[in-house]
Protein backbone atom coordinates (compact mmCIF):
# COMPACT_ATOMS: atom_id res chain seq x y z
CA UNK A 1 0.00 0.00 0.00
CA UNK A 2 1.28 3.46 -0.88
CA UNK A 3 1.86 5.79 2.03
CA UNK A 4 1.86 9.54 2.26
CA UNK A 5 5.23 11.01 1.40
CA UNK A 6 4.19 14.44 2.67
CA UNK A 7 1.38 15.28 5.02
CA UNK A 8 0.69 18.91 5.92
CA UNK A 9 -2.20 19.70 8.27
CA UNK A 10 -3.29 23.23 9.20
CA UNK A 11 0.27 24.52 8.86
CA UNK A 12 0.92 28.02 10.13
CA UNK A 13 4.27 29.77 9.71
CA UNK A 14 4.60 33.15 11.41
CA UNK A 15 7.56 35.49 11.67
CA UNK A 16 7.93 37.73 14.67
CA UNK A 17 8.55 41.40 13.96
CA UNK A 18 9.71 44.21 16.24
CA UNK A 19 6.84 46.49 17.32
CA UNK A 20 4.47 44.95 14.76
CA UNK A 21 2.08 42.01 14.81
CA UNK A 22 3.67 38.74 13.56
CA UNK A 23 3.70 38.24 9.80
CA UNK A 24 1.83 35.08 8.81
CA UNK A 25 3.61 33.67 5.74
CA UNK A 26 1.62 30.41 5.69
CA UNK A 27 -1.96 30.30 6.93
CA UNK A 28 -3.62 26.96 7.83
CA UNK A 29 -2.23 25.18 4.82
CA UNK A 30 -3.22 21.52 4.32
CA UNK A 31 -2.23 19.13 1.54
CA UNK A 32 -0.92 15.63 0.96
CA UNK A 33 1.51 14.11 -1.50
CA UNK A 34 1.22 10.39 -2.21
CA UNK A 35 4.31 8.22 -2.62
CA UNK A 36 5.42 8.21 -6.29
CA UNK A 37 3.61 11.44 -7.24
CA UNK A 38 5.23 14.44 -8.91
CA UNK A 39 3.68 17.61 -7.53
CA UNK A 40 4.37 21.19 -8.59
CA UNK A 41 4.05 23.78 -5.85
CA UNK A 42 3.15 27.08 -7.47
CA UNK A 43 2.63 30.62 -6.31
CA UNK A 44 3.68 34.18 -7.03
CA UNK A 45 6.71 35.66 -5.29
CA UNK A 46 6.09 35.90 -1.53
CA UNK A 47 3.20 33.41 -1.64
CA UNK A 48 4.73 31.26 1.10
CA UNK A 49 6.34 28.51 -0.98
CA UNK A 50 9.82 28.76 0.52
CA UNK A 51 8.43 29.05 4.08
CA UNK A 52 6.44 25.85 3.50
CA UNK A 53 9.48 24.08 2.08
CA UNK A 54 11.58 25.24 5.04
CA UNK A 55 9.13 23.59 7.45
CA UNK A 56 9.06 20.42 5.32
CA UNK A 57 12.84 20.25 5.67
CA UNK A 58 12.78 20.98 9.40
CA UNK A 59 14.70 24.25 8.94
CA UNK A 60 11.88 26.08 10.62
CA UNK A 61 9.61 24.75 13.36
CA UNK A 62 5.95 25.32 12.41
CA UNK A 63 4.12 27.99 14.41
CA UNK A 64 1.07 25.71 14.26
CA UNK A 65 -0.17 22.54 12.62
CA UNK A 66 1.51 19.28 11.69
CA UNK A 67 4.10 18.46 9.02
CA UNK A 68 5.02 14.81 8.43
CA UNK A 69 7.45 13.17 6.02
CA UNK A 70 6.69 9.47 5.51
CA UNK A 71 4.81 9.55 8.80
CA UNK A 72 7.70 11.10 10.75
CA UNK A 73 7.69 14.60 12.21
CA UNK A 74 9.53 16.89 9.79
CA UNK A 75 11.76 18.21 12.58
CA UNK A 76 13.00 14.66 13.27
CA UNK A 77 16.46 14.26 11.68
CA UNK A 78 15.61 10.64 10.70
CA UNK A 79 12.95 11.90 8.29
CA UNK A 80 15.68 13.54 6.23
CA UNK A 81 17.32 10.16 5.62
CA UNK A 82 14.64 9.66 2.96
CA UNK A 83 14.78 13.17 1.48
CA UNK A 84 16.95 14.88 -1.13
CA UNK A 85 16.77 18.66 -1.12
CA UNK A 86 17.80 21.35 -3.58
CA UNK A 87 17.66 24.88 -2.15
CA UNK A 88 16.50 27.85 -4.20
CA UNK A 89 19.96 29.36 -4.49
CA UNK A 90 22.53 26.63 -4.77
CA UNK A 91 25.68 27.90 -3.10
CA UNK A 92 28.42 25.56 -2.03
CA UNK A 93 31.71 26.11 -0.27
CA UNK A 94 33.95 28.02 -2.70
CA UNK A 95 37.01 26.23 -1.31
CA UNK A 96 35.81 22.70 -2.09
CA UNK A 97 35.55 20.90 -5.43
CA UNK A 98 32.28 19.30 -6.62
CA UNK A 99 33.73 15.90 -5.69
CA UNK A 100 34.63 17.05 -2.16
CA UNK A 101 31.27 18.79 -1.79
CA UNK A 102 29.40 15.59 -2.65
CA UNK A 103 31.71 13.54 -0.43
CA UNK A 104 30.91 15.83 2.51
CA UNK A 105 27.14 15.58 2.01
CA UNK A 106 27.35 11.84 1.29
CA UNK A 107 29.25 11.20 4.51
CA UNK A 108 26.76 13.33 6.44
CA UNK A 109 24.04 11.22 4.86
CA UNK A 110 25.69 8.11 6.28
CA UNK A 111 26.93 6.66 2.97
CA UNK A 112 29.97 4.40 3.14
CA UNK A 113 33.29 5.17 1.42
CA UNK A 114 33.33 2.85 -1.62
CA UNK A 115 29.63 3.08 -2.42
CA UNK A 116 29.85 6.84 -2.00
CA UNK A 117 32.79 7.21 -4.39
CA UNK A 118 30.97 5.24 -7.09
CA UNK A 119 27.79 7.23 -6.55
CA UNK A 120 29.55 10.60 -6.72
CA UNK A 121 31.19 9.70 -10.02
CA UNK A 122 27.89 8.44 -11.47
CA UNK A 123 25.98 11.54 -10.34
CA UNK A 124 28.56 14.00 -11.65
CA UNK A 125 28.47 12.09 -14.92
CA UNK A 126 24.66 12.30 -14.95
CA UNK A 127 24.66 16.08 -14.45
CA UNK A 128 27.47 16.50 -17.02
CA UNK A 129 30.01 17.77 -14.54
CA UNK A 130 32.48 14.89 -14.46
CA UNK A 131 35.09 17.01 -16.25
CA UNK A 132 34.92 19.66 -13.50
CA UNK A 133 34.99 17.15 -10.66
CA UNK A 134 38.24 18.52 -9.21
CA UNK A 135 37.78 22.23 -9.99
CA UNK A 136 37.12 24.49 -7.00
CA UNK A 137 33.46 25.56 -6.73
CA UNK A 138 34.52 29.22 -6.81
CA UNK A 139 35.66 28.70 -10.40
CA UNK A 140 32.34 27.21 -11.55
CA UNK A 141 29.51 29.11 -13.24
CA UNK A 142 26.07 29.55 -11.64
CA UNK A 143 24.60 26.86 -13.87
CA UNK A 144 27.40 24.44 -12.98
CA UNK A 145 26.82 25.09 -9.27
CA UNK A 146 23.14 24.34 -9.81
CA UNK A 147 24.20 21.00 -11.30
CA UNK A 148 26.34 20.32 -8.22
CA UNK A 149 23.19 21.08 -6.22
CA UNK A 150 21.11 18.66 -8.24
CA UNK A 151 23.75 15.96 -7.80
CA UNK A 152 23.89 16.47 -4.01
CA UNK A 153 20.09 16.27 -3.83
CA UNK A 154 20.20 12.86 -5.53
CA UNK A 155 22.85 11.41 -3.19
CA UNK A 156 21.66 8.28 -1.40
CA UNK A 157 18.77 7.64 -3.85
CA UNK A 158 16.21 9.56 -1.78
CA UNK A 159 12.58 8.41 -1.78
CA UNK A 160 11.41 12.02 -1.76
CA UNK A 161 12.95 14.92 -3.65
CA UNK A 162 12.10 18.45 -2.53
CA UNK A 163 13.31 21.00 -5.03
CA UNK A 164 12.99 24.74 -4.57
CA UNK A 165 13.12 26.65 -7.89
CA UNK A 166 14.84 23.71 -9.45
CA UNK A 167 15.69 25.10 -12.88
CA UNK A 168 16.91 28.50 -11.73
CA UNK A 169 20.25 29.31 -13.36
CA UNK A 170 20.14 26.47 -15.87
CA UNK A 171 20.49 27.06 -19.60
CA UNK A 172 18.00 25.42 -22.04
CA UNK A 173 20.25 22.37 -22.42
CA UNK A 174 20.53 22.08 -18.65
CA UNK A 175 16.75 22.32 -18.32
CA UNK A 176 16.26 19.51 -20.83
CA UNK A 177 18.83 17.38 -18.97
CA UNK A 178 17.09 18.13 -15.69
CA UNK A 179 13.74 17.03 -17.12
CA UNK A 180 15.31 13.74 -18.23
CA UNK A 181 16.91 13.32 -14.82
CA UNK A 182 13.61 13.89 -13.03
CA UNK A 183 11.95 11.42 -15.39
CA UNK A 184 14.55 8.82 -14.46
CA UNK A 185 13.92 9.55 -10.77
CA UNK A 186 10.22 9.07 -11.32
CA UNK A 187 10.94 5.79 -13.12
CA UNK A 188 12.73 4.46 -10.04
CA UNK A 189 9.67 5.39 -7.94
CA UNK A 190 10.84 8.60 -6.27
CA UNK A 191 8.29 11.18 -5.11
CA UNK A 192 9.05 14.70 -6.33
CA UNK A 193 7.74 17.91 -4.78
CA UNK A 194 9.01 21.07 -6.36
CA UNK A 195 8.37 24.77 -6.67
CA UNK A 196 9.01 26.53 -9.94
CA UNK A 197 8.08 29.61 -11.93
CA UNK A 198 8.73 27.73 -15.18
CA UNK A 199 5.16 26.69 -15.88
CA UNK A 200 5.94 24.93 -19.17
CA UNK A 201 8.32 22.73 -17.25
CA UNK A 202 5.72 22.08 -14.56
CA UNK A 203 3.18 21.11 -17.22
CA UNK A 204 5.59 18.65 -18.79
CA UNK A 205 6.62 16.86 -15.59
CA UNK A 206 3.89 17.05 -12.95
CA UNK A 207 0.96 14.81 -12.09
CA UNK A 208 -0.61 17.44 -9.91
CA UNK A 209 -0.25 21.11 -9.03
CA UNK A 210 -0.89 23.05 -5.84
CA UNK A 211 -1.30 26.83 -6.04
CA UNK A 212 -0.89 28.98 -2.97
CA UNK A 213 -1.42 32.67 -2.52
CA UNK A 214 -0.66 34.69 0.64
CA UNK A 215 0.03 31.42 2.44
CA UNK A 216 -3.37 29.93 1.60
CA UNK A 217 -3.98 26.99 -0.74
CA UNK A 218 -6.27 28.38 -3.43
CA UNK A 219 -6.30 25.52 -5.95
CA UNK A 220 -5.12 21.97 -6.48
CA UNK A 221 -5.66 19.93 -9.63
CA UNK A 222 -4.45 16.88 -11.43
CA UNK A 223 -2.97 18.13 -14.70
CA UNK A 224 -4.93 15.47 -16.55
CA UNK A 225 -8.14 17.11 -15.25
CA UNK A 226 -7.08 20.51 -16.56
CA UNK A 227 -6.18 19.21 -20.01
CA UNK A 228 -8.68 20.52 -22.57
CA UNK A 229 -10.29 22.87 -20.03
CA UNK A 230 -7.59 25.54 -20.05
CA UNK A 231 -5.56 27.05 -22.90
CA UNK A 232 -2.28 27.01 -21.04
CA UNK A 233 -1.09 26.44 -17.51
CA UNK A 234 0.26 29.98 -17.48
CA UNK A 235 -3.15 31.51 -18.23
CA UNK A 236 -4.80 29.28 -15.67
CA UNK A 237 -2.21 30.14 -13.04
CA UNK A 238 -2.58 33.91 -13.59
CA UNK A 239 -6.39 33.72 -13.50
CA UNK A 240 -6.37 31.56 -10.37
CA UNK A 241 -3.94 33.80 -8.49
CA UNK A 242 -5.95 36.90 -9.51
CA UNK A 243 -9.21 35.27 -8.37
CA UNK A 244 -7.57 34.13 -5.13
CA UNK A 245 -6.28 37.64 -4.50
CA UNK A 246 -9.80 39.09 -4.97
CA UNK A 247 -11.37 36.49 -2.64
CA UNK A 248 -8.73 36.99 0.04
CA UNK A 249 -9.03 40.79 -0.24
CA UNK A 250 -12.82 40.51 0.16
CA UNK A 251 -12.37 38.30 3.23
CA UNK A 252 -9.94 40.79 4.76
CA UNK A 253 -12.36 43.68 4.14
CA UNK A 254 -15.28 41.65 5.53
CA UNK A 255 -13.24 40.81 8.64
CA UNK B 1 28.04 7.65 18.85
CA UNK B 2 29.55 6.17 15.67
CA UNK B 3 27.21 8.34 13.62
CA UNK B 4 28.23 11.49 15.51
CA UNK B 5 31.86 10.56 14.94
CA UNK B 6 31.23 10.06 11.21
CA UNK B 7 29.51 13.47 10.99
CA UNK B 8 32.29 15.16 12.94
CA UNK B 9 34.99 13.57 10.78
CA UNK B 10 33.24 14.66 7.56
CA UNK B 11 32.91 18.26 8.79
CA UNK B 12 36.50 18.31 10.05
CA UNK B 13 37.90 17.12 6.73
CA UNK B 14 35.97 19.77 4.80
CA UNK B 15 36.89 22.46 7.34
CA UNK B 16 40.58 21.61 7.17
CA UNK B 17 40.58 21.73 3.36
CA UNK B 18 38.92 25.15 3.50
CA UNK B 19 41.47 26.51 5.97
CA UNK B 20 44.40 25.27 3.90
CA UNK B 21 42.95 26.78 0.71
CA UNK B 22 42.10 30.11 2.33
CA UNK B 23 45.85 30.61 2.90
CA UNK B 24 45.36 32.57 6.19
CA UNK B 25 47.69 30.12 7.88
CA UNK B 26 50.63 30.82 5.56
CA UNK B 27 50.44 34.55 6.25
CA UNK B 28 50.55 33.95 10.00
CA UNK B 29 53.36 31.44 9.63
CA UNK B 30 55.48 33.85 7.59
CA UNK B 31 54.75 36.68 10.04
CA UNK B 32 55.85 34.59 13.04
CA UNK B 33 59.06 33.50 11.33
CA UNK B 34 59.82 37.14 10.47
CA UNK B 35 59.19 38.23 14.06
CA UNK B 36 61.54 35.60 15.50
CA UNK B 37 64.18 36.31 12.89
CA UNK B 38 63.80 40.03 13.58
CA UNK B 39 64.27 39.47 17.29
CA UNK B 40 67.30 37.28 16.73
CA UNK B 41 68.91 39.88 14.44
CA UNK B 42 70.47 41.44 17.56
CA UNK B 43 73.01 38.64 17.47
CA UNK B 44 74.32 39.92 14.18
CA UNK B 45 75.21 43.17 15.88
CA UNK B 46 77.11 41.36 18.62
CA UNK B 47 74.59 41.77 21.44
CA UNK B 48 74.93 38.62 23.58
CA UNK B 49 72.61 37.02 26.16
CA UNK B 50 69.43 37.74 24.32
CA UNK B 51 68.00 34.23 24.54
CA UNK B 52 65.25 35.31 26.92
CA UNK B 53 64.29 38.23 24.72
CA UNK B 54 64.15 36.07 21.57
CA UNK B 55 62.08 33.43 23.39
CA UNK B 56 59.74 36.09 24.78
CA UNK B 57 59.12 37.51 21.30
CA UNK B 58 58.67 34.03 19.83
CA UNK B 59 56.16 32.79 22.42
CA UNK B 60 54.28 36.09 22.50
CA UNK B 61 53.98 35.88 18.71
CA UNK B 62 52.71 32.29 18.90
CA UNK B 63 50.20 33.25 21.61
CA UNK B 64 48.83 36.29 19.77
CA UNK B 65 48.68 34.60 16.35
CA UNK B 66 47.08 31.45 17.76
CA UNK B 67 44.41 33.39 19.63
CA UNK B 68 43.53 35.50 16.60
CA UNK B 69 43.46 32.47 14.29
CA UNK B 70 41.38 30.42 16.73
CA UNK B 71 38.81 33.18 17.17
CA UNK B 72 38.58 33.81 13.42
CA UNK B 73 38.30 30.11 12.55
CA UNK B 74 35.70 29.35 15.25
CA UNK B 75 33.67 32.52 14.64
CA UNK B 76 33.07 31.69 10.99
CA UNK B 77 32.03 28.04 11.40
CA UNK B 78 28.24 28.43 11.64
CA UNK B 79 27.60 32.10 10.62
CA UNK B 80 29.45 31.65 7.32
CA UNK B 81 27.34 28.57 6.50
CA UNK B 82 24.24 30.68 7.18
CA UNK B 83 25.54 33.67 5.23
CA UNK B 84 26.46 31.78 2.07
CA UNK B 85 23.39 29.54 2.54
CA UNK B 86 25.40 26.32 2.48
CA UNK B 87 23.61 25.53 5.76
CA UNK B 88 20.57 24.36 3.75
CA UNK B 89 22.12 21.34 2.00
CA UNK B 90 24.04 20.66 5.23
CA UNK B 91 20.95 20.55 7.44
CA UNK B 92 19.01 18.68 4.76
CA UNK B 93 21.02 15.62 5.84
CA UNK B 94 19.90 13.30 8.63
CA UNK B 95 21.89 15.13 11.29
CA UNK B 96 20.62 16.86 14.42
CA UNK B 97 21.48 20.43 15.28
CA UNK B 98 23.41 19.19 18.29
CA UNK B 99 25.55 17.00 16.02
CA UNK B 100 26.19 19.94 13.70
CA UNK B 101 27.18 22.18 16.62
CA UNK B 102 29.52 19.53 18.00
CA UNK B 103 30.94 18.88 14.52
CA UNK B 104 31.57 22.58 13.96
CA UNK B 105 33.27 22.93 17.33
CA UNK B 106 35.46 19.92 16.57
CA UNK B 107 36.30 21.36 13.14
CA UNK B 108 37.35 24.68 14.67
CA UNK B 109 39.31 22.91 17.43
CA UNK B 110 41.10 20.56 15.05
CA UNK B 111 41.97 23.29 12.55
CA UNK B 112 43.09 25.83 15.16
CA UNK B 113 45.16 23.18 16.99
CA UNK B 114 46.87 22.23 13.77
CA UNK B 115 47.68 25.89 13.06
CA UNK B 116 49.08 26.25 16.60
CA UNK B 117 51.20 23.11 16.28
CA UNK B 118 52.57 24.25 12.93
CA UNK B 119 53.40 27.69 14.33
CA UNK B 120 55.01 26.15 17.39
CA UNK B 121 57.04 23.63 15.41
CA UNK B 122 58.27 26.32 13.01
CA UNK B 123 59.22 28.60 15.91
CA UNK B 124 60.85 25.78 17.86
CA UNK B 125 62.90 24.81 14.81
CA UNK B 126 63.98 28.40 14.40
CA UNK B 127 64.91 28.76 18.08
CA UNK B 128 66.97 25.57 17.97
CA UNK B 129 68.67 26.76 14.77
CA UNK B 130 69.52 30.03 16.53
CA UNK B 131 70.96 28.10 19.47
CA UNK B 132 68.27 29.22 21.95
CA UNK B 133 67.53 26.34 24.38
CA UNK B 134 63.99 25.32 25.44
CA UNK B 135 63.33 23.35 28.67
CA UNK B 136 60.90 20.34 29.14
CA UNK B 137 58.20 22.71 30.47
CA UNK B 138 57.71 23.52 26.80
CA UNK B 139 55.76 20.25 26.44
CA UNK B 140 53.41 21.29 29.24
CA UNK B 141 52.98 24.66 27.54
CA UNK B 142 51.93 22.94 24.29
CA UNK B 143 49.54 20.59 26.10
CA UNK B 144 47.89 23.38 28.08
CA UNK B 145 47.60 25.59 25.01
CA UNK B 146 45.83 22.75 23.15
CA UNK B 147 43.35 22.43 26.02
CA UNK B 148 42.84 26.21 26.00
CA UNK B 149 42.21 26.27 22.25
CA UNK B 150 39.40 23.73 22.66
CA UNK B 151 37.87 25.85 25.42
CA UNK B 152 38.19 29.07 23.40
CA UNK B 153 36.58 27.41 20.35
CA UNK B 154 33.59 26.36 22.49
CA UNK B 155 33.10 29.92 23.72
CA UNK B 156 33.41 31.50 20.26
CA UNK B 157 31.17 28.92 18.52
CA UNK B 158 28.49 29.38 21.21
CA UNK B 159 28.60 33.18 21.04
CA UNK B 160 28.48 33.06 17.23
CA UNK B 161 24.85 31.91 17.58
CA UNK B 162 23.91 34.97 19.63
CA UNK B 163 26.04 37.76 18.17
CA UNK B 164 26.87 39.08 14.71
CA UNK B 165 30.24 37.81 13.43
CA UNK B 166 31.92 41.21 13.93
CA UNK B 167 30.55 41.58 17.48
CA UNK B 168 31.55 38.01 18.31
CA UNK B 169 35.14 38.43 17.09
CA UNK B 170 35.51 41.76 18.91
CA UNK B 171 34.06 40.50 22.19
CA UNK B 172 35.94 37.21 22.26
CA UNK B 173 39.26 38.84 21.37
CA UNK B 174 38.73 41.35 24.19
CA UNK B 175 37.87 38.51 26.59
CA UNK B 176 40.81 36.38 25.43
CA UNK B 177 43.47 39.09 25.54
CA UNK B 178 41.86 40.93 28.44
CA UNK B 179 41.62 37.87 30.67
CA UNK B 180 45.20 38.52 31.79
CA UNK B 181 44.00 41.50 33.81
CA UNK B 182 41.01 39.78 35.42
CA UNK B 183 43.20 38.68 38.35
CA UNK B 184 43.25 42.35 39.42
CA UNK B 185 39.75 41.60 40.73
CA UNK B 186 41.28 39.19 43.25
CA UNK B 187 43.64 41.94 44.44
CA UNK B 188 40.69 44.29 44.78
CA UNK B 189 38.72 41.63 46.66
CA UNK B 190 41.67 41.22 49.04
CA UNK B 191 41.32 44.84 50.14
CA UNK B 192 37.53 44.75 50.36
CA UNK B 193 35.29 43.17 53.02
CA UNK B 194 31.88 41.52 53.23
CA UNK B 195 29.52 41.78 50.27
CA UNK B 196 31.95 43.76 48.14
CA UNK B 197 34.65 41.11 48.47
CA UNK B 198 32.12 38.35 47.74
CA UNK B 199 30.84 40.18 44.67
CA UNK B 200 34.37 40.69 43.31
CA UNK B 201 35.25 37.02 43.91
CA UNK B 202 32.07 35.89 42.18
CA UNK B 203 32.75 38.18 39.25
CA UNK B 204 36.27 36.79 38.96
CA UNK B 205 34.90 33.22 38.95
CA UNK B 206 32.18 34.00 36.43
CA UNK B 207 34.48 35.66 33.90
CA UNK B 208 36.02 33.40 31.22
CA UNK B 209 39.70 32.74 31.90
CA UNK B 210 41.73 32.11 28.80
CA UNK B 211 44.76 33.29 30.77
CA UNK B 212 44.69 30.03 32.75
CA UNK B 213 45.96 28.19 29.67
CA UNK B 214 49.06 30.30 29.04
CA UNK B 215 52.42 29.06 30.38
CA UNK B 216 54.52 30.99 27.90
CA UNK B 217 56.29 33.15 30.49
CA UNK B 218 57.28 30.02 32.41
CA UNK B 219 58.85 28.64 29.23
CA UNK B 220 60.63 31.93 28.56
CA UNK B 221 62.13 31.99 32.05
CA UNK B 222 62.98 28.24 32.04
CA UNK B 223 60.80 27.16 34.96
CA UNK B 224 60.74 23.57 36.15
CA UNK B 225 57.79 21.35 35.25
CA UNK B 226 54.51 22.36 36.86
CA UNK B 227 52.77 19.72 39.03
CA UNK B 228 50.61 17.52 36.80
CA UNK B 229 47.58 17.88 39.05
CA UNK B 230 47.49 21.57 38.10
CA UNK B 231 47.21 20.64 34.44
CA UNK B 232 44.54 18.08 35.36
CA UNK B 233 42.55 20.71 37.24
CA UNK B 234 42.82 23.11 34.30
CA UNK B 235 41.68 20.36 31.92
CA UNK B 236 38.68 19.83 34.22
CA UNK B 237 37.91 23.56 34.14
CA UNK B 238 38.16 23.57 30.33
CA UNK B 239 35.93 20.52 30.04
CA UNK B 240 33.19 21.80 32.34
CA UNK B 241 33.28 25.39 31.20
CA UNK B 242 33.60 24.42 27.50
CA UNK B 243 30.64 22.01 27.79
CA UNK B 244 28.62 24.81 29.43
CA UNK B 245 29.41 27.14 26.50
CA UNK B 246 28.35 24.50 23.97
CA UNK B 247 25.14 23.92 25.94
CA UNK B 248 24.41 27.66 25.85
CA UNK B 249 24.96 27.61 22.08
CA UNK B 250 22.74 24.56 21.60
CA UNK B 251 19.89 26.11 23.62
CA UNK B 252 19.74 28.90 21.04
CA UNK B 253 20.45 26.80 17.95
CA UNK B 254 17.98 23.96 18.57
CA UNK B 255 14.91 26.14 17.86
CA UNK B 256 16.50 28.70 15.56
CA UNK B 257 15.05 29.14 12.08
CA UNK B 258 17.80 28.14 9.67
CA UNK B 259 18.66 30.96 7.32
CA UNK B 260 16.56 33.68 8.94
Amino acid sequence: MLMLAIEVRELVVSYRRWFKPPFRAVNRLSFEVQEGEIVGFLGANGAGKTSTIKTLMGFQPPSGGVVRIFGMDATDARARQLVGFLPETALYSPYLTPYETLRLYGELHGLRKHALHAQIEALLEAVNLAHKMHTLNKNLSKGMLQRVGIAQALLGDPKLLILDEVSSGLDPIGKRELRDLLASQRARGATIFFSSHELAEVASICDRILIIHQGVLIAQHRLSDLAGRVDSLEDYFIRTVQAGRDILDTEVHAA
Amino acid sequence: MTRTFQITRALMTAGLLETIRRKDLYVVLILTVLLVLGASAFRVFGVQGLEIFVKDVAFTAIGVMTTILTVLIAARQIPEEMQRRTIYPLMARPITRGQLLLGKWATAYFTASLCFLLLTLATLGLLIALGVPVKPIFMQYVLLKLIGIGWLCAMVVALSLYLTPAANVTLTLILAFGSGVFNRLLLMAHWEHGLNALWLNLLYGALPHYDYFDMSKKVVFDWDLAPWWVLGALAGYALLSGAAWLLIGWLKFRKQTIGS
